[in-house]
């Protein structure tokens, strides 16, 4: 790695040297395909999407404006491929009872288990919840779910969110609101 | 926060992460040297194709005698085609419009009236060359106002081109 900030790595690519990109990708690939990921659900289209990503961010970045973080720059280019690939997939409206298939259950094997995971009983509990979750954040429309990913799963501020998808921070609040309740509204007996 | 939002925000926020390929970096530095590779040398191969292929087109047009503009409804007829020359009077209304040229040894054939300013007349002829005019009320000789091709006739004058093709 390096000891530069994104900023003066942004003004060396700028410059001409271009491999200085890779820095940057490789602070950012892990969140950003996580997010991706959190939003599309299949990890061959994440991969693909976040790959995208960081190429439109290069091809944009004479374009990029200081005054915002570039991690945020990133995640509205991440949220916009996002947006993109549901408006071509149609997937605004996808079905709330859709089933989640042997695919989907494989695709979690390749999460990285937490310790709470250790214990076999655990294990079996925590990953009837960690479906279910996961499952219900799926299910959630996709203004709901960009809020809720960005800030309980990849720790952004309301200002940050605010930023990314160019919602008011009191629209962000509500929509963070909204979207815990019908969780909350899915998950009933794990919550008890 | 009640009890129960709190231990969902608590599950969210210990949902495991998805490991990133370890070659991803690199895959995306692929695709912009591919990217680049692809847009800047092709970007201007495609606009001088594009310039060039106008020019061979306007080359074609104004300096050979190619049948880039088949303004003649041409049909097989054992080793003969027929070919159908129109003329437009564009001001003058003339009585009688006939053709001329090689393929009539520049004996006028009468071209039948089609309707106020437009005459037709459908002709059998072999595949080549043929210089031809319209010959408006017996006595004006005009070339074809509708063909491109035009050639002197050697007497101070011009001939239209008529080219039939074989194939």
């Amino acid at each position: 790695m390096t000891d530069k900030t994104d900023r003066e790595i942004i003004v060396e690519v700028l410059n001409g040297n271009r491999d200085f990109f890779c820095l940057l990708v490789q602070k950012y690939e892990r969140p950003i395909f996580n997010y991706i990921f959190r939003m599309v659900r299949s990890k061959p289209d994440a991969e693909d999407l976040a790959q995208d990503t960081f190429v439109k961010a290069f091809y944009a970045l004479n374009k990029y404006d200081s005054t915002y973080e570039f991690s945020t720059w990133i995640y509205r280019i991440a949220l916009n491929v996002c947006r993109d690939y549901f408006r071509k997939k149609k997937l605004f409206l996808y079905s709330l009872s859709a089933p989640i298939g042997d695919e989907e259950e494989s695709e979690f094997e390749d999460f990285i288990p937490q310790d709470s995971f250790h214990n076999p009983d655990d294990v079996l509990l925590n990953q009837e919840l960690r479906l279910n979750l996961e499952k219900a954040i799926q299910d959630l429309p996709i203004k709901f779910r960009e809020v809720i990913v960005l800030r309980h799963l990849e720790g952004l501020s309301y200002d940050e969110i605010s930023s990314i998808t160019g919602l008011p921070v009191g629209t962000v609040k509500t929509y963070l609101h909204r979207a815990r309740k019908k969780l909350q509204d899915e998950l009933g007996e794990f919550l008890e | 926060m009640d009890r129960k939002e709190e231990k969902l925000v608590n599950y969210l926020e210990r949902l495991p992460q998805m490991s990133v390929p370890s070659d991803f970096s690199f895959q995306v530095m692929d695709r912009i040297e591919a990217r680049q590779r692809r847009s800047y040398p092709f970007g201007n191969f495609k606009k001088l194709a594009i310039v060039s292929l106008a020019l061979v087109f306007l080359v074609a047009l104004f300096f050979t005698e190619l049948p880039l503009f088949p303004q003649l409804n041409i049909t097989g007829l054992s080793g003969y085609r027929r070919v159908e020359l129109k003329f437009y009077a564009l001001s003058e209304n003339p009585k009688t419009v006939a053709v001329a040229g090689d393929f009539s040894d520049w004996n006028t054939l009468q071209m039948e009236k089609k309707d106020n300013n437009s005459w037709v007349i459908t002709l059998k002829v072999k595949p080549g060359k043929y210089q031809y005019s319209f010959v408006i009320d017996g006595r004006e000789w005009v070339p074809d106002p509708r063909s491109y091709r035009k050639i002197e006739d050697g007497f101070g004058g011009v001939n239209s081109v008529l080219v039939v093709n074989g194939g």
